[in-house]
Formats: C-alpha cells, structure tokens, sequence
C-alpha cells in the first residue's frame, strides 16, 4: 500500500502547485490575457505530448533515445502538406513504394521453402549479403532518370493554387507509361531480393511453419492490387484530390502522415537500430546521423525555405463563432472563448492531443499489446520466453511513436511554417517532457508537456508585457526541469531504478 | 559422437557449450529428460544450472553442441520458437510482471486465443489462492504468491516440459509443501526439468538427476540411486545436505 500513499501524495502536491501558479497568473496577467495564454499553452503542449508520447514509450520498452524524432515530425508535416498542396509527387512515388512493399511482403510465402534448402554452409552465408547487393543495385537502377526534383518543386506552384486561373497548368506531367513501366519492375524484384535475403535460404537456426496459402497470400495480392491501381491513377488521381473538398483532403494528408510516419519507422528501427542494440551509445550517434540525413534531403528536395500550409475550410472561414456550435457549421477561422478571440485551428490541436492521449491510455491498459509493452519495460527476456517475438514488438512501438510524431508535424503545419528546422524545437521540448514526466511514462509525458506548453505560453506573454528577452520563455522549461530533477530525480511519474 | 535418441527422451542436451560476454560458463553439459517423470538438476550455487536452463531456451543460446527438443534440433534458434514448441518457463526469483495485474500475467502467457479460458478451472484448483488476487497488479502479491502466479503462468498455454527454476526458494515451510504437492501433480500430464536446491524437495520429486558442477555435468542417474550416495551428495552438493539416513527420520517425523 505504501507506494500507493505516495503516488497520492506526490499527485496532490502538483496539483497543488499548479493551483497555485495558475492563480497567480490569474491575478497578474488578468482575466482575458490569462486564458488567451493557457489556450496557446494548451496548443503547444498538445504538440509536445505528440512527440514526447513517441519519445518516452520508446525509451521505456527499448532504452533508445531517438534524436531523429523531431525530423519525422517535420517528415510528418512535409508529406501531409504535400498530399494537401501537391499530390503529385506522392503519387509519382507510390507506385514504386508499393512494388517494393509487394515483394517484401512475399517473405511469409517464400520463407518456409528457402529455410529448408539444403545448401552448403558458405552459400548460407553469402546468399542474403550478395542478394542484399542486388536489391540495392536494382533499387538504384529504378530511379535513373527518374526526375522526382520535379514532382517536388511542383509543391511551389501549386501552394497559389487558390488564386492561379488554371492551377492544373503547372502541375509537372508523370513519366509516359511506355517508359516508366520498368520502373516498379525492378523495384519489385528489388523487393523481392530483400524477401530472399531476409528469409536466409538454408539456415538451420531459423524456423518457419508451412502456413496455409489462405493465410499468406492476401498480405502480398492486396499489395499488388494496390500497385496496378497506382499504376492507373497516377496521373489523374493528384487532380481529383485537389478538386476535392478541403476537409476531406486534409483529413487524407492526415492519414498520409500517419502511414508515412509508421512505415518509415519501421524501415529506420529494423535496418538502422536493430543491429545497434548490443551498443545503446552507437544509437544515438545514429540517430543524431539520421536526423542530418534526412534534414538535407528535405532541403534537396524542397530547398531550405518556409512554406505556408493553407489551413482546412473546417476552420479557414472569415468571422468569429460565438460557440462551438456556431463553428462547427460554419468553419468559422476564430471563435468567442469567454471574450476572448481565439484562433479554431488551435483547438482542433489541443483536441488531438487529448484524442491521442485517450487512445494511448486505452492501448496501454486495455490492449494486449499494451500488455505486452508494460512487461517489457520490465523483463524482456521473459516476455520473450513466453513465447512473444519481442524484436517485433520492438518494431511496432518504434513505429508507433513515430507515425505519433509525424501526426504532430502534420497538425501543426497549418501553423508553423514548414521547413527543414521546424522538428528541433519540438524534439528538444519533448526530451524536456520526458525527463519531466519520467521516462517511460506515458501519463508523465501528458502532464510534463501540458506543464511545459504552459511555461512556454506564459514565459512569451510576460516577456512580452515587461519588454524581456524571449530567451526567458525557452530558459523557463529547462529551470521547470531542474526544480523537477532536484525534487523527484526519476520525473513526476517515472518509477525509481 | 551424437548417440541416437531414445524414444522416450522429451529434451536431451549434447556436450552444449554457451557463453555470456566472453566467459564461458556452460563447457559440455549433457543431459536427458525423458518423458512423463521429474528430472532434477542439482548442483552448489553458480554451478549453471540457470544457464542451462536459458541455453535450452535459447535465452542465452549455446554456441556449440545440440539441444533435441521433441525429436527436433532447436538450438540457435529464437527463443520466441522455442517456447511456442511447447516450453513453459519458471524462472528463478519469480519473475512475474510487477505492473502487471495477476489476471494479466496470465492472459499475457497464452499463446493462442483462449488458452487461459481451457486451463483456468485446472489453474485455481492447483493454487485457489490466485482466484482471490485475480485483480491485484503483481508488485502487491506476497513471496509465495508471486511463486504461484510464475508457475500458473507457465500451465496457461499447451506445455510439453516444464523448466522450473528453485521453485521452494525464500518460500516458508508450509508453502514449500503446497508447491512441493502442486508440482507433483503437474507431473501427472506434463514433463519437468526442476532446478533445486532444497535436496529433500528434489528427492522426493524426482525420478532422475543431473548433477551440474563448474559448468559441466559430471553425473546423472536416478535419484533412488543418489540418496544412497552419500559420498558422491556430499562431494557435489557440500557436507552440510542429508543423508538418507537423516531424511528418513525427518520423512518420519512429518507423518
Ligand atoms: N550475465 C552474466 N554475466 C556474467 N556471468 C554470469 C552471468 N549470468 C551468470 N553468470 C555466471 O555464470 C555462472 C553460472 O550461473 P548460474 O547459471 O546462474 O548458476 P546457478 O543457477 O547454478 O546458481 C556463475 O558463475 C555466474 O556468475
Ligand atoms: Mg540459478
């Protein structure tokens, strides 16, 4: 019962804390001012919880600090923008994503037969590196001549689109057919190869029932399918998102984000982490690597500058909403919050944090998934022992937390001026919520990033009002963090070693 | 080198040799569990006893030698296989999940849908005390009852072989009879490969044993056999172990 006691106590004391601050920036900032703020505070916290969630289940389950988490939030941003402003290069590179994605996912099929060759023990060895080789090449070749530049600077045309007479005009046309076919040929056998080598033909040590053909053949089917049908639409399926209605086509680049984000995490943790984790230090090299990698490709792509994403009719519309109500019918760009003028797009933020934390909640006390990460975090080994591939659950919680992050990138875009750098400041102020919140927690990582948001919002406006440094506001979060680390060492609601 | 299986052996273990860091720990260690009885490895704290339980796992996997599961070689693959062949796992200082309620650290151990739902009833009957802690999380649970909750963890799913780990470790008297009895009644449906190091517990229980010392196992036989010796117990096992003369007086005295 003692720990139970303590919780309680600690819980009260910060409720205490915050009552009592919240009072007295009640008083000193004054009625209007003050809840302007904590809105503002809300939003920014709602953003700090999207990538602190990612960053604190993954530390907690698998000791990695990922630094490469603010770049998948800019990612997140950069691709929910560019479904949003310029499907056209998404569309350009789906087909080849998805043929890549159907040879892989041919693994299950392949596996059992190639397990049991009988080859001899040097070919067991060179088969998946000298496969790998040739996946990579044949990946390679997919892409020459293949002008994505193109696809991508499009994204600059079409940010006018509103005001151009023809906005289509632009639009850079996709490779003619009779070329581009061979494309996600090869990158399917490309694919292909990886399944070849990831499925390691005649090695003893791996194990692999001969599943009925009902259950491994509709993963890569679907996959082809949906490849044909990219093929097809290539070329008029950019025009029919942008002629769609505005809330639709965000609520698409929503999704597009959170896919991109999961997929790409889940390329980054199986190639780039896994092999680290007998060298947790190495990881963090890595990662800080990657967040360079990825940073430079974005400006290869889109040139260092910042964009303006336009934000969703739902709350684009000129005038003032009296209440919710009011802005729910008619898209309203600001609404009456106790008189005070508050810009919609900014609840929708603070709504989907709190949407995000709910579903957090309940996928880590209700779902065995969630039961899974809550043994983990404890004892690997023996979540391993019971018969649970822990390495994939690896994979799963890595990719979760950055198609979290990227869901943040994508919701702040209306915003925040998208570019290159827009991730750093949101990764620093998330490591902050997590020492805050303790590592792991995923309740902490709610509680310290609203804290933070709040200091962030507050320190601005006081800085603001008395003619201060801005400084003041970014210094605020690190002071909050060492008063916490000086009081409870292990956060708010982290467990003590 | 390798002698054919006899057909009644569930697990046997040939010269297996694992590794930890660079340490050798395990250098040769060979034994047989054969089906439907008690094997139990015996051997001074340190000898790897654990060790060759996690390198049967494949937990901690042995670099050399074979590992014969059920008629299949598994050593070197992933321990998440080897456990779904069938290999409950009862590891030592209970390592149930503390953050996790009793109820879900049973329902985390079931491999397939409905696992726990075909062995509950056979659960509770064993150990009715984790019927009444069903949902108290783990970190709330008594020594003894964390030792329960590891063992009925590892009967929720369909297991061929038990590994159990010092099951009677740190338990009080009483409870060491509970599990002592528990333990002989699993032995009824299921193969165990016991660690223990409580001699009387072991003697009582098993029908084979293995002697583990230094990493290798010099000995192996019935345990009938063993009780009699008191020379090879002393030299192995350390003076301060029993006699049969001994037990006999305490087997006495309990009943
Ligand atoms: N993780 C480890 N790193 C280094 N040495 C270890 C590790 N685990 C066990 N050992 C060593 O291996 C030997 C055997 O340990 P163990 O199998 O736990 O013995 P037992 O279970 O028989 O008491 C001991 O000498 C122990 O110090
Ligand atoms: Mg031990």
């Amino acid at each position: 019962m003692k720990p139970k006691t303590k919780k309680i106590i600690t819980l009260s004391i910060v409720v205490l804390v915050v009552l009592v601050i919240t009072l007295l920036l009640y008083k000193v900032a004054g009625k209007e001012p003050f809840i302007r703020t904590a809105l503002s505070g809300l939003t920014l916290g709602s953003l700090f919880f999207l990538v602190a969630a990612g960053l604190t289940l993954i530390f907690g389950l698998m000791d990695v600090l990922n630094f490469a988490h603010g770049s998948m939030f800019m990612l997140g941003a950069y691709m929910g923008w560019q479904l949003y402003t310029n499907p056209t290069f998404i569309f350009a590179l789906l087909p080849h994503l998805l043929a890549f994605a159907t040879g892989v996912m041919l693994l299950p099929l392949i596996k059992p037969t190639l397990v049991r060759m009988k080859l001899p023990e040097k070919w067991v060895n060179a088969i998946p590196k000298i496969t790998l080789v040739l996946a990579l090449l044949l990946a390679v070749f997919s892409f020459i001549g293949f002008d994505i530049l193109a696809y991508a600077k499009t994204a600059m045309v079409a940010a006018s689109i509103a005001t151009a007479g023809n906005p289509f005009a632009e639009i850079t046309p996709q490779e003619p057919f009779a070329t581009y076919w061979i494309r996600p040929v090869l990158i399917f056998l490309s694919g292909l190869l990886v399944a070849i080598a990831s499925a390691k033909p005649g090695n003893k040590q791996e194990f692999a029932v001969r599943e009925r053909l009902s259950k491994t053949l509709p993963v890569p089917v679907i996959f082809f399918s949906l490849t044909i049908l990219a093929l097809v639409v290539r070329e008029s399926a950019p025009k029919a998102v942008l002629l769609m209605d505005g809330n639709l086509r965000f609520a698409i680049a929503v999704l597009v984000s959170i896919i991109f984000g999961f997929v790409f995490g889940q390329v980054v943790e199986i190639t780039l982490i896994r092999p680290l984790y007998v060298r947790p230090t190495f990881i963090i090299i890595m990662t800080l690597g990657l967040s360079y990698v990825i940073r430079e490709l974005v400006q290869l792509l889109w040139d260092p500058l910042a964009y303006q994403m336009v934000r969703p009719p739902f709350a684009a519309q000129p005038g003032k909403a009296a209440n919710l109500l009011e802005w729910f019918q008619k898209g309203s760009s600001t609404l009456n919050i106790f008189g005070v003028t508050f810009p919609t797009y900014r609840l929708f933020v603070i709504a989907l944090g709190i949407v995000m934390f709910i579903f957090i909640t309940i996928l880590m006390t209700r779902s065995r998934l969630g039961m899974i990460i809550r043994a983990g975090v404890q004892d690997p080994q023996m979540v391993e022992a019971l018969g649970i591939n822990v390495k994939s659950i690896f994979t799963l919680v890595f990719a979760l937390g950055v198609a979290m992050a990227a869901l943040g990138g994508i919701g702040a875009g209306p915003f925040l001026p998208i570019q290159p750098l827009m991730g750093d400041q949101y990764q620093t102020q998330g490591l902050i919520t997590v020492v805050i919140g303790g590592m792991g927690s995923y309740v902490g990582a709610f509680v310290g990033a609203m804290i933070l948001g709040m200091a962030r919002a507050f320190g601005d406006y006081f800085a603001l009002k008395y003619s201060l440094s801005t400084a003041i506001a970014e210094a605020s979060t690190v002071i909050i963090m060492i008063i916490v680390l000086l009081a409870r060492p292990q956060g708010l609601f982290g467990k003590k070693e | 080198m390798s002698t054919q299986t006899p057909q009644n052996d569930l697990l046997v273990l040939e010269e297996i040799h694992t590794f930890i860091g660079q340490f050798h720990i395990l250098e040769g260690v060979s034994l047989r569990v054969p089906k439907d009885s008690i094997t139990v490895m015996l051997g001074r704290n340190g000898a790897g006893k654990t060790t060759t339980l996690k390198s049967i796992l494949g937990l901690t996997p042995p670099q050399q030698g074979r590992v014969i599961f059920d008629g299949m070689e598994i050593q070197g693959k992933h321990a998440y296989n080897i456990a779904n062949l069938g290999i409950g796992y009862v590891p030592e200082h209970r390592a149930i999940f503390r953050a996790l309620s009793v109820m879900e650290n049973l329902k985390l151990a079931e491999r397939k849908k409905g696992d726990f739902d075909k062995h509950e009833e056979f659960i509770f009957n064993l150990f009715p005390d984790l019927k009444r802690l069903y949902k108290l999380p783990g970190n709330h649970l008594s020594g003894g009852q964390q030792q329960m909750l590891a063992v009925a963890r590892a009967l929720v799913p369909d297991n061929k072989l038990l590994l159990i780990d010092e099951p009677s470790e740190g338990l009080a008297p009483i409870l060491i009879q509970q599990m002592m009895e528990a333990i002989r009644i699993l032995s009824t449906t299921t193969t165990i490969l016991l660690v223990e190091q409580n001699f009387i517990m072991a003697s009582q229980l098993a029908q084979r044993f293995t002697i583990i010392d230094d990493g290798k196992s010099p000995h192996s036989g019935l345990m009938s056999d063993l009780v009699n010796d008191t020379e090879l117990v002393h030299h192995y096992l350390g003076a301060s172990i029993k006699t049969r003369k001994e037990m006999e007086l305490s087997h006495e005295a309990e009943n």
